[in-house]
Order: C-alpha cells, then sequence, then structure tokens
C-alpha cells in the first residue's frame, strides 16, 4: 500500500512526458552517456564495481542508493573528478575520456552539487563565470545570467554577493552556473537536502522544462524514494558498489525499490524513515510517539531563553530562541538548513558565546562560551559535523571515548592505560563498535562506527539532556536505525533529547513535539499528533501560519 | 574569549596549517586499509616502507651531491670540505665532547618547539625567546650574590622566565587579539636582538664595568667560576653537565606528552580545537600555556649557552644566540616532533656546526655549513610530505565512499 | 619628552630628505608587498619572502658585476627571486609539506648561500643614477621623493595597477580568488587550485626580485648579506595590515617605510636617540597595527591553509 499514492504522482509525470511513455527496459531517446564496465578501487575498496549507466536526451534518470553505495564516486566519474580504473565512458556514441572537470564540461556534462560549487564572497555572475575558458567579459556575463534566469524562472541578481544569499537562492545560482554551459548532460546530486518542501516542488518543476523542452539527459542522485518516484523516469539502484537493479519509475513501487537498495526486505519502521519514505500523517498506527509518558509533568531539563548570537560578519544567526525540553521528552526542531541550526548546537557545545538570552540546565544557569561548561553541565551533544567537533581523528578509540573524562582514568596525573583501555573494550562492546581494538585510530573507523563512539561517550556520562545534530546524515540503513532506536531508548530512560534535523521524515518519526526554526527563531510549534505537514512545510519555508 | 571560532583570521586558520601537513604531524605507517594482517597487507607495508627508505636515501643523497656541487664551482675541494667537517666534529680528539655541549641547548630549544606544536601552535621565535631567556640570566648573574649554585640556579630559573614571558606576548596577541602567534613570535625575534643590543649598551642593564672592557665593547659582565655550570670528561672529551640534564629533559616530555593528562588534552587541542573546547580544553588556556612552556625552554637554552661555556666566555654578547634558535627548531621537524628523535638529530646538526671550525684549512668559507644543513633540512621534508599524500588521498578517498 | 617627540614628527614630515627616505623604504616594501598580496589572495602565506628578496638582492648584484648593465642586474634579480618561489611552490603547493616550515628553511637557506657566495664571488656594484622626472619632480615636498629617482624606482608606478587588474579582471585572477576563497568549490568548478597558487607564489618571487634589484641598486649600492635584514617580514604584513586589499597593502608599505625611515631621517635632523631601540621600532610598530587590525578585517578564508583534493 505504501507506493499506490506514488504511482498515481508518477502517472501525473508520465503524461507530461508527451508521448515518450516507458517502452520496456530499454527506452527510446537517444543515449547521451553510457559508462561501461566502470569500475574505482580505492585501495583495497572497491566504490564502483563495473557499472554499467546509461542516460537518455528527454529522461530524468534516478540514480538511487544508501550512502556509500558508491553514487558520488560514480558521479564524479562522470564530471571528471574520479578517474576510473577500468570501463569506458561513451558521450554520444563516441568514446572518451574525462580526465577533469573542464574536460567533462567541455564534453557538455554540467552537475549541480550538493554542497554547491559555489565561492560565497565573489558575486552571483562571478561563480557564473568561474571554470569557463577565454577572456572575462562581466557584460556577457551578466547578460546570460539574466536570460536563463529569464527562461528558467529562476530569478536572481547577477551583481549580489553569493554569500549573503539564502540557501535555496544559492541553488538556483549553482542552477545557472550549470545551465549556462548549455550541458546536454545534467547531474543534480541531492538536490533537495537544502530546499523548503515547496522550494522541491518548484525545483522539479524546473527539472522537467529542462528535459521536456531541451531534451537533455538528467541524473538525479538521491537516497530518498519518494523523490526518485516523484521525478524520475526510470531508475538505476546501486548497492555495494555496485548497479543492482534498473527499472521504469512508473513500473515500480517504493516496497520494491526499498529492497532492491537495502537487499533485504525493510519492515522496520526507522529503516523506512532512514529511506525517506514514511506516511508520516498515517498517524498513529504508530506504537512510539504515544508511548511518552505524561511529559508535562515531569521537570523541564533544558531551558533556552530569549537566545541571541551573532555570527562574525554581524548578523543576527540565533534572534531570541526560546525553547523548553522536558526530561523524557523528544523535541525535534525541524528547518530548512542555515536557519540558525548550528549554532543553536554550537551554542549547546560551549562553542560559541550568547550575546543575550541564557541556557539552563536542570535549573542551573549555565555560561555560554566557557569550554567544557556545557559537558560539565549534563548536556551531551552527538553534532551534526562530527569531525568538526565531535571526534579527534588522530587519537584512538579509546582516547576518544574518554576525551571529557580523561582524568577518570588518571592518577596524579598520569593516565593509567589499563584503565583505559578496560573503559573503552566495555563501551565497544556495550556500543558493538566495530573497530580493530580500542588502540585503533578513530579515522580507520566509518562513518558509522565514529557516530557510535561519540554517542558511547556523551551517553556513558549519563547526560540529563542530549542533543543530537541531524544524527544521521551520511549513515547507512542499519546504523540509521541504530541510532534512531538509541535516542528513543535514552528518552524513555528520562533524558531530554533536543532532535535538530532537516529531514523532516525523521523528525515527524522520533519527535514527541515539534518545532519550527527559521532565521534564527522558533517560529511554530505543535504536538506530534496535531503535526500538520502542510502547516509544517509553510513554517519552514519562513511564513508564520 | 567567546565567540573566536566564528571569527575569521584567528588561530584556527594556522592551527589547521599546522595540523593537517605532515612535517608537524606524526603520521602513522598504517592509515589506510583494513587493519586486519592478511600476507598481502603485509607485503604491502613492507614496500611501503622500502619505498619511504629509498626515498630518505635518494633525497639526502641529492642534498649532499648539490652541496658538494656548490663547493666545487667555487673552487674547493668537496672531499676535503667533508673530511673537515668529520674532524672538527667527532674524528678530532675531544671533539665529541665539544660538538655535544653545542647539541644541549639545541636539544633543549627542540623540546619546547615539540610542546607547542603538540598544542597546533606554529612558534618560530626561539631565537628571540632564547635571547630573552639569556639576558635575563645574565642580569641576574651578574647582580646576585651568595654561594655560586644557588646563583647559578636562580639565573637558570631566570632565563626560563624571560622565554616564558618573551613568548607570553606572543601567546597574549594571540588569544587576545587573535594575531597570528606564527607572525609575532617571528616578529619578537628582531626585537629581542635589538632590545638586548641596547641593554648591552647601559651600564644599568647588562653592560659590564668599564674594567676589564675596551670602551666601546658591548659586553655583560662574566659569570663567576663558581656560577659556571660544572663540567666533565669522558675519554678526552670534556662538556658540561647539562648535556645529562637536556637528556633527562627529553626523556621527560616526551613521557608527559605520552601518557599524562596535560599531554593528553595538549593533543587533543592540536588536532581538533573545537572538540577540545567542548570537552573543556580552552585553547587559551592551554595554548598560551603551551606557548609559554616552549618559550621558557628556549630561554632555558639561552641561560645553559650563558653559563655552559661552548658558546663565547660567559658573557653576552650581540648575536649571543648564534641561530641555536633556529636550529633546534629545524631539529624538532626533523625529528618529526619526537623527543627520542630530537636527541640524535641535535648531535647531528650540532657537528655540522662544530665541523665547520675546522673548514678553515680547506679555503671553503664556514656559511658552506648553513647552506648545507637547509639543503638538508628541505631533502628530509621531501619523503614525509610524498608519503603523506598519497596516503591520504587514498584515505580520504576510501572513507568518501565507505561511511 | 613627549612634547619633543611631537616635534620631532613634524620636523620629519615637512623635511624633504624624510620623504626621500621614507619612500626608498616603502617603495623597497611595495615591490614584495604588492606580490605577496597576488599571493595570499590565492591562500598562501610565504614567510620566504625574504628570502625572495635577498635572492633577488644577490642575483642583481652579481648580474650587474658581471655585465654592467641594469637592465640584466633587473633579469638576473627577478631569476633569482623566482627561483625561491619555485622551491617554495613546488614543495608547499604540489608536495604540500607545511609553507611555513618551508619558508623558514628557504630563509635559512637563502641567507646562508647567498653569503656563501658573496664571500666567495664578491659581487661589486654601485648605486644607480637617477632620471629626473620634469616638472613632476618640483612638487613641493614630494616631489624629488617621488620623480626625482632611479628608473628601477617607477618600475612601481605600473606594477601596482597591473596586479591589481590582474587580480581582479582577469580570468585568472578571478580563479585565483575563488582558490583562497574556497577551495573546494574552484576546484569542482575545474580550477587547478594548487597551480594557481603556485601561479600566485611566482608573481611574489618576480616582484620581490625586483625589490631585491631596486634594494641594491638603487637604494643602498652594495651588496651584504645583512641587506635585507627581516623587512621581508615587514612587507608580508602590509599585505595583513591592509586586510587583503591593494590600497590597503600600499597604504602598509607607506607607515612601515616611514617608520623605518625614522632611523635615518631623525638623527639626520638632529635628534639623538638610541639607534637598537629606533631599529625596532617598525617591528613594534607592526605588531601593534597587527593587534588593532587583524580581528577586524576579513582575510581569504583558506588563508594558509593547504589543499588537497578531498580534503576537508
Amino acid at each position: 500500500m505504501a507506493g499506490e499514492p506514488h504511482n498515481d504522482l508518477t502517472g501525473a509525470h508520465t503524461g507530461l512526458r508527451s508521448g515518450t511513455g516507458p517502452s520496456g527496459p530499454a527506452p527510446d531517446g537517444r543515449v547521451a552517456i553510457r559508462l561501461d564496465q566502470v569500475t574505482k578501487r580505492y585501495g583495497a575498496v572497491v566504490a564502483c564495481d563495473q557499472i554499467d549507466l546509461e542516460l537518455r536526451a528527454g529522461r530524468i534518470h534516478g540514480v538511487l542508493g544508501e550512502n556509500g553505495a558508491g553514487k558520488s564516486t560514480l558521479m564524479k566519474i562522470m564530471i571528471g573528478l574520479v578517474l576510473p580504473d577500468s570501463g569506458t565512458i561513451s558521450i554520444d556514441g563516441a568514446r572518451t575520456r574525462l580526465l577533469d572537470p573542464t574536460a567533462a564540461a567541455a564534453h557538455g556534462i554540467g552537475m549541480v552539487h550538493q554542497h554547491f560549487s559555489l565561492v560565497e564572497p565573489l558575486r552571483v555572475w562571478e561563480n557564473v563565470a568561474l571554470g569557463d575558458s577565454g577572456r572575462l567579459r562581466s557584460s556577457e556575463v551578466r547578460d546570460r545570467v539574466a536570460e536563463i534566469s529569464e527562461r528558467y524562472g529562476l530569478d536572481v541578481d547577477p551583481d549580489a554577493i553569493v554569500g549573503d544569499l539564502p540557501v535555496g537562492m544559492r541553488q538556483r545560482v549553482e542552477i545557472i552556473k550549470c545551465l549556462r554551459r548549455d550541458p546536454s548532460i545534467l547531474i543534480f546530486d541531492e538536490p533537495t537536502s537544502v530546499l523548503t518542501p515547496a522550494e522541491s516542488e518548484m525545483l522539479f518543476e524546473t527539472l522537467r522544462h529542462v528535459v521536456v523542452e531541451e531534451g537533455r539527459a538528467v541524473a538525479l542522485v538521491s537516497h530518498k524514494l519518494d523523490e526518485i518516484l516523484k521525478a524520475t523516469d526510470e531508475v538505476t539502484i546501486m548497492r555495494q558498489g555496485r548497479v543492482v537493479d534498473h527499472v521504469i519509475t512508473a513500473r515500480t513501487d517504493a516496497s520494491a525499490l526499498a529492497e532492491a537498495m537495502v537487499g533485504r526486505k525493510v519492515s522496520l519502521r526507522s529503516e523506512r524513515v532512514g529511506l525517506g519514505h514514511i506516511e508520516p500523517l498515517q498517524s498513529d498506527t504508530n506504537e512510539h510517539t504515544s508511548t511518552r509518558p505524561d511529559a508535562d509533568d515531569a521537570p523541564v531539563a533544558l531551558w533556552l531563553e530569549g537566545l541571541r548570537v551573532r555570527s562574525h560578519d554581524g548578523h543576527l544567526v540565533l534572534d531570541d530562541l526560546s525553547l523548553q525540553v522536558r526530561a523524557g521528552e523528544i523535541v525535534g526542531v525541524a528547518g530548512v538548513e542555515g536557519n540558525g541550526q548550528r549554532a543553536l548546537a554550537d551554542v549547546l557545545s560551549s562553542l560559541v558565546g550568547l550575546e543575550g538570552g541564557q541556557v539552563r540546565v536542570q535549573g542551573q544557569r549555565v555560561a555560554s562560551g566557557v569550554a567544557g561548561a556545557m559537558a560539565s553541565a549534563g548536556v551531551g551533544v552527538v553534532p551534526e559535523d562530527r569531525h568538526d567537533s565531535g571526534v579527534v581523528l588522530e587519537m584512538t578509540v579509546a582516547e576518544n571515548l574518554m576525551l571529557v573524562d580523561v582524568t577518570q582514568v588518571a592518577k596524579a596525573g598520569v593516565i593509567n592505560r589499563h584503565e583505559l583501555r578496560a573503559n573503552a573494550e566495555r563501551l565497544i562492546q556495550e556500543f558493538e563498535i566495530s573497530c580493530s581494538g580500542p588502540d585503533a585510530p578513530l579515522f580507520s573507523l566509518s562513518g558509522g562506527n565514529q557516530q557510535r563512539v561519540v554517542l558511547a561517550r556523551e551517553l556513558s556520562r549519563q547526560p540529563s539532556v542530549l542533543v543530537a545534530a541531524q544524527p544521521t546524515r551520511g549513515l547507512d540503513v542499519g546504523a540509521i536505525e541504530y541510532m534512531t532506536e538509541c535516542l528513543r531508548r535514552v528518552a524513555q530512560s528520562g533524558v531530554a533529547v533536543l532532535l535538530i534535523s532537516s529531514e523532516l521524515d525523521e523528525i515527524l518519526d522520533l519527535a514527541h513535539r515539534i518545532v519550527v526554526i527559521s532565521s534564527g527563531r522558533i517560529i511554530g510549534e505543535m504536538q506530534r499528533a496535531e503535526a500538520n505537514l502542510g502547516r509544517i512545510g509553510l513554517l519552514m519555508g519562513g511564513q508564520a501560519a | 574569549m567567546s565567540g573566536q571560532d566564528i571569527r575569521g583570521f584567528d588561530s584556527t586558520d594556522i592551527d589547521h596549517a599546522a595540523v593537517s601537513t605532515p612535517d608537524m604531524v606524526e603520521v602513522p605507517p598504517h592509515t589506510v586499509g583494513p587493519l586486519d594482517e592478511s600476507p598481502e597487507v603485509r607485503s604491502q607495508r613492507l614496500k611501503l616502507l622500502s619505498e619511504i627508505v629509498v626515498l630518505y636515501v635518494l633525497c639526502i643523497g641529492a642534498a649532499l651531491v648539490l652541496s658538494a656541487i656548490i663547493v666545487e664551482l667555487t673552487g674547493g675541494d668537496s672531499g676535503a670540505v667533508f673530511n673537515a667537517l668529520l674532524d672538527g666534529s667527532v674524528r678530532g680528539p675531544g671533539r665529541i665532547g665539544t660538538t655535544v655541549g653545542v647539541a644541549t641547548p639545541m636539544l633543549v630549544v627542540a623540546l619546547g618547539s615539540i610542546i607547542s606544536n603538540r598544542a597546533g601552535l606554529v612558534n618560530i621565535g626561539q631565537e628571540g625567546q632564547l635571547f630573552m631567556g639569556a639576558a635575563l640570566a645574565a642580569y641576574v648573574g651578574a647582580r646576585l650574590g651568595g654561594p655560586g649554585p644557588w646563583v647559578l640556579f636562580v639565573l637558570l630559573v631566570a632565563s626560563v622566565v624571560g622565554g616564558a614571558l618573551w613568548a607570553g606576548i606572543a601567546a597574549a596577541l594571540k588569544y587576545r587579539r587573535n594575531v597570528p602567534e606564527v607572525l609575532t613570535t617571528l616578529l619578537l625575534v628582531t626585537i629581542a636582538a635589538q632590545l638586548a643590543g641596547y641593554g648591552l649598551k647601559v651600564q644599568w642593564l647588562l653592560l659590564a664595568p668599564a674594567e676589564g672592557r675596551s670602551n666601546r665593547q658591548q659586553i655583560s659582565r662574566q659569570l663567576e667560576d663558581a656560577t659556571r655550570i660544572p663540567r666533565v670528561t669522558w675519554f678526552g672529551n670534556e662538556f658540561p653537565i647539562s648535556a645529562f640534564f637536556a637528556i633527562a629533559l627529553a626523556m621527560i616530555v616526551g613521557f608527559a606528552l605520552a601518557r599524562t593528562v596535560w599531554g593528553f588534552r595538549l593533543r587533543m587541542l592540536g588536532h581538533n580545537q573545537r572538540t577540545a573546547h567542548r570537552a573543556g580544553i580552552s585553547a587559551s588556556r592551554y595554548g598560551s600555556g603551551a606557548l609559554m612552556l616552549s618559550g621558557a625552554f628556549a630561554g632555558l637554552a639561552g641561560g645553559l649557552m650563558l653559563a655552559g661555556g661552548d658558546f663565547g666566555n660567559y658573557t653576552l654578547v650581540p648575536g649571543f644566540p648564534s641561530e641555536i634558535g633556529w636550529t633546534g627548531l629545524l631539529v624538532a621537524l626533523v625529528a618529526r616532533q619526537r623527543c627520542s628523535a630530537a636527541v640524535l638529530v641535535s648531535f647531528i646538526f650540532a657537528s655540522l656546526r662544530t665541523g665547520s671550525g675546522f673548514l678553515a684549512s680547506t679555503g671553503v668559507e664556514r656559511r658552506i655549513t648553513d647552506v648545507v644543513q637547509g639543503l638538508l633540512v628541505l631533502a628530509l621534508l621531501i619523503p614525509p610530505a610524498w608519503m603523506f599524500l598519497r596516503q591520504r588521498r587514498r584515505a580520504v578517498a576510501s572513507s568518501e565512499d565507505r561511511t | 619628552m613627549i612634547g619633543s617627540f611631537f616635534s620631532a614628527i613634524f620636523d620629519v614630515f615637512t623635511s624633504e630628505a624624510a620623504y626621500i627616505n621614507a619612500l626608498t623604504f616603502a617603495v623597497f616594501l611595495a615591490f614584495g608587498a604588492t606580490g605577496e598580496w597576488v599571493a595570499e589572495r590565492s591562500g598562501t602565506l610565504n614567510i620566504s619572502l625574504e628570502g625572495m628578496f635577498l635572492a633577488g638582492a644577490f642575483g642583481a648584484a652579481v648580474g650587474m658585476d658581471q655585465t654592467g648593465s641594469e637592465a640584466v642586474a633587473l633579469m638576473c634579480g627577478m631569476a633569482a627571486g623566482l627561483s625561491v618561489a619555485i622551491v617554495q611552490a613546488q614543495m608547499s603547493h604540489r608536495l604540500v609539506a607545511n609553507q611555513f616550515v618551508v619558508g623558514l628553511t628557504l630563509n635559512i637557506l637563502v641567507l646562508g648561500l647567498t653569503s656563501y657566495l658573496a664571500s666567495e664571488l664578491d659581487p661589486k656594484t654601485s648605486k644607480s643614477d637617477t632620471t629626473t622626472i620634469p616638472l613632476l619632480s618640483d612638487i613641493p615636498l614630494v616631489g624629488s621623493a617621488l620623480f626625482d629617482r632611479s628608473w628601477l624606482f617607477y618600475l612601481i608606478y605600473p606594477l601596482i595597477p597591473f596586479c591589481w587588474w590582474l587580480v581582479y579582471r582577469t580570468r585568472w585572477g578571478l580563479e585565483l580568488r575563488s582558490s583562497g576563497e574556497n577551495p573546494q568549490s574552484a576546484d569542482v568548478s575545474g580550477i587547478d587550485v594548487n597551480e594557481r597558487r603556485r601561479q600566485s607564489i611566482y608573481i611574489a618571487g618576480l616582484t620581490a626580485g625586483m625589490g631585491g634589484t631596486y634594494l641594491v641598486l638603487a637604494a643602498v649600492g652594495q651588496f651584504e648579506d645583512s641587506i635585507v635584514g627581516g623587512r621581508g617580514f615587514i612587507a608580508l604584513i602590509a599585505v595583513i595590515f591592509g586586510g587583503w586589499t591593494l590600497r590597503g597593502t600600499i597604504a602598509g608599505c607607506l607607515l612601515f617605510g616611514s617608520v623605518l625611515s625614522f632611523r635615518l631621517s631623525l638623527p639626520a635632523l638632529g635628534y639623538d636617540v638610541s639607534g637598537d631601540l629606533l631599529a625596532s621600532l617598525p617591528f613594534v610598530v607592526t605588531i601593534v597595527a597587527m593587534s588593532i587590525f587583524a580581528a577586524r578585517v576579513r582575510p581569504p578564508r583558506a588563508l594558509a591553509q593547504p589543499f588537497i583534493r578531498g580534503l576537508k
């Protein structure tokens, strides 16, 4: 039943395709680029294993796979950032070698990057001109920007400084930058992660426009089933570096795709969340959200009051933000990326000082920005970017597990290595961290296991508040499942959990209460049971509804 | 200091450069691939090891050949130069002792620079910190009365304080005003030399009383016999007992950095300032501590030079540090920031220096040893950088697709 | 005491000789700082600027001694500066060895090499003749300081706008700035970040070579190994002082140049100040200036961060 409404949606798209309906696994349309048996190894790891892929003009081709399935390596091969070890690439039927991004661009391949390829302090037109060759003529570039803006409805001022633009606008610049070279092949890498639902709709409209009217070939890389089902004509599914299936979108459904992607039947709810596919508002067949113990009576464990934080270039990133989290409660902070979530997590990590307002933990006021203050007040943090403020890559697993409390295994200032190791072994077992031992350097662990190290350390300190910022980003399905289960258990044990996420599905799945953050302030709040996707979407777009 | 992390040109900019590039960081030999030891992996590692050895041999060889070419081009005899260097440093009678005496302050400077490096700081002002340490020691030594060993002790403490305070200026500017320590420590070298030069011109500071010196000479009062560092003679080699002290220091610093809570926190700070801050390690406290300690070591080296007798005649003169500060810094770099290796490397660098004293007979100018030294250091930077780059590329690439 | 300080300042500002001295130093600094500004905009920070100056001065002295032609001397100076730049660039932006370590080592190496070679070759030079520009040189106070100089001095006039044009008006400059601000983005846009950085260091080497030539032929007249004496670092810092704008960098050079010239100007005007303390003044002023301005200006975001593809 999961797939049906989506089939309807894709059906609508089939109508848009004006007659180029699906006609079997080898659809019509000119082959724009063809990858044959492309393989890329990194040491013992095979990132791409004999990949075959065909993108056809006038069609949107989904590339679906979990994180780590090899999608991004494959795309990097197509834009010349990575050279394959073996295999051939043909463009318009001719064999080609894509040695660097410039060569790929010359062959008409363009990519809209997930993390953008824009240089913030430069102007829009300068960014658009970046990567071209020949003399730099600003008026020409400006005219071109204006022309493309108009044609695709991507309104943007060519003279604006990119750093001053909101994220959604930056993606427009990125798209214009890509379209300016008039590419015959367009690759979109996880394009919706920075967009509101409404902006995503608009993006897919633009995509259709590009494909249908101009006959370009489009690859849409994603790990979200919904998106693939909605927007694509055909799908290639990757798993562990291989192509496991290739289907016409209209002839498949969500559960089939999910199964192909993960390699087994997907039944657990949290797994489906990880795949970006739940029917969130079909409440409340779900067993978790309703099991919250009378949270309204529980004491407030984390109290944020009128937080104001200013970034170094002077604008407010948190603007009078207030929020309470009760013990045992999971509060989800929803919002489009770049609306102050990072600053909020930084405040609770003692990394940023407040210009105004205060943080109270268990009723006690905690000094802001003072090294270690939040940690010793009982605030555990699973940071958005663990490499940035969660772990020390160059130190061992055992050391990373004791970053905060190393004095506990030390006598007279000398660390007792046995105790350090014993403690690590205990946590490695408890949290099922897969590594070669407590002395393994942290960078030798996979992302999911690094995340477990962070989680193990923060939870072993028995915090009263746990802040989880984008906790499942970049993890594979198994790790996501572990993470969400863990957050749930932690909350049940009486910890106040603040879940900051830009994945709405994740929040709807986990949170008891949902708040929406926009431009550094909380602009809406609702209980999970009352949550309304439309309203959250509007709020995320910055409209108080 | 809140909000420092989000400001522009602060510590992190430079720290990252220091932390993430090879010469400052020990790169474990096995940064790539699965950690289980299959025969395949072991043979790969052996191959890697032999590559490293070959690279080092090639680079050092190239540096020496280049030096020889320079000597030959300017009409010298490179074989004679090589022999003279060997005679002057170790082969000649009693020369090992001289070399040990020169190596001692180099090692102490190097230890300090290892400490600041561990905290992710780039202190390149040891030459100035050393001078300030020596100057304060000379001031105290000339004025303090009492039993000789007591005076010696106090003047060494003064040298520690002098170096620490001089580095403290850079630390304060870094953590209060966001001025990168690379630049301030460097500028403070010149200022230290000029201040000491001024001090040596006025009698109420450092200048010795008029009797016993020619009139316009800039020189401090000579330390008295009892306040000098005792010297010992082993197998015809005479050297100051501070050499043992320096080796003990190397062991202590090595232990402290590897095994203590303090060393643990310093490493955390050096590798990831933000993680450290969250875990309660204040960059300004631990960082300025490390920078000042690093200066203290350089200052102590100055005190040891003043009271040791291997540099000048127990007096302070302009140009007193004679590039021991710079060389000590290079020792730490070439030793890849390891205390044990620094002991050996400081001896080698000291050999180049004492060997240069015997060059006069060959008719080659002694500055050639600076050239040899510079070329050697550059050559020694290449293999680790090259290996690092290769491994990093692989590690990053594989981790990208396995997360 | 305070009063005499201000009267000294006043005297300096009204003395034609003081302007000549100040500009002598300022222009020397500006040669290096302009190139270093280009290099820093690409995200590099070259401590070896000192060594580039020194190599340039030595190269020019040898070229002058061997051929007697100032033009050839300039070529030799620029080539010598460039050769130091090549080592710096290849070591730190191809091999990604730490740029401070490489720079420091190069400074020591160049100092050793030039003083060794100078004692072996002993290049003899003399001071370059001045070319007076009619009318302009008659401007009171600053006329002769600006327009009655060696032809080497006049090179700075086209050099500054040329570098500005290069960085802000060419595609190369756009790519260079991107490499300094966001190397990852520049990389995926198809720009060879490390190549741009190496090229920018070559520019710094060439202009520092010009500066060295100017120093030895037009300002001092004779090569000695202490001829640069730490002033390369001041040129480097002028860029930081100027907040990474060319205008600010030149202002920094003028300020530091004037301070450097006090040591010559003040005694000439009859003030008795200790030479040592006066010599340390520019360095002290530099530190103070940095501590006032460093926190306020925005550097290129990737300044002094090495770029390795895939890292970060």
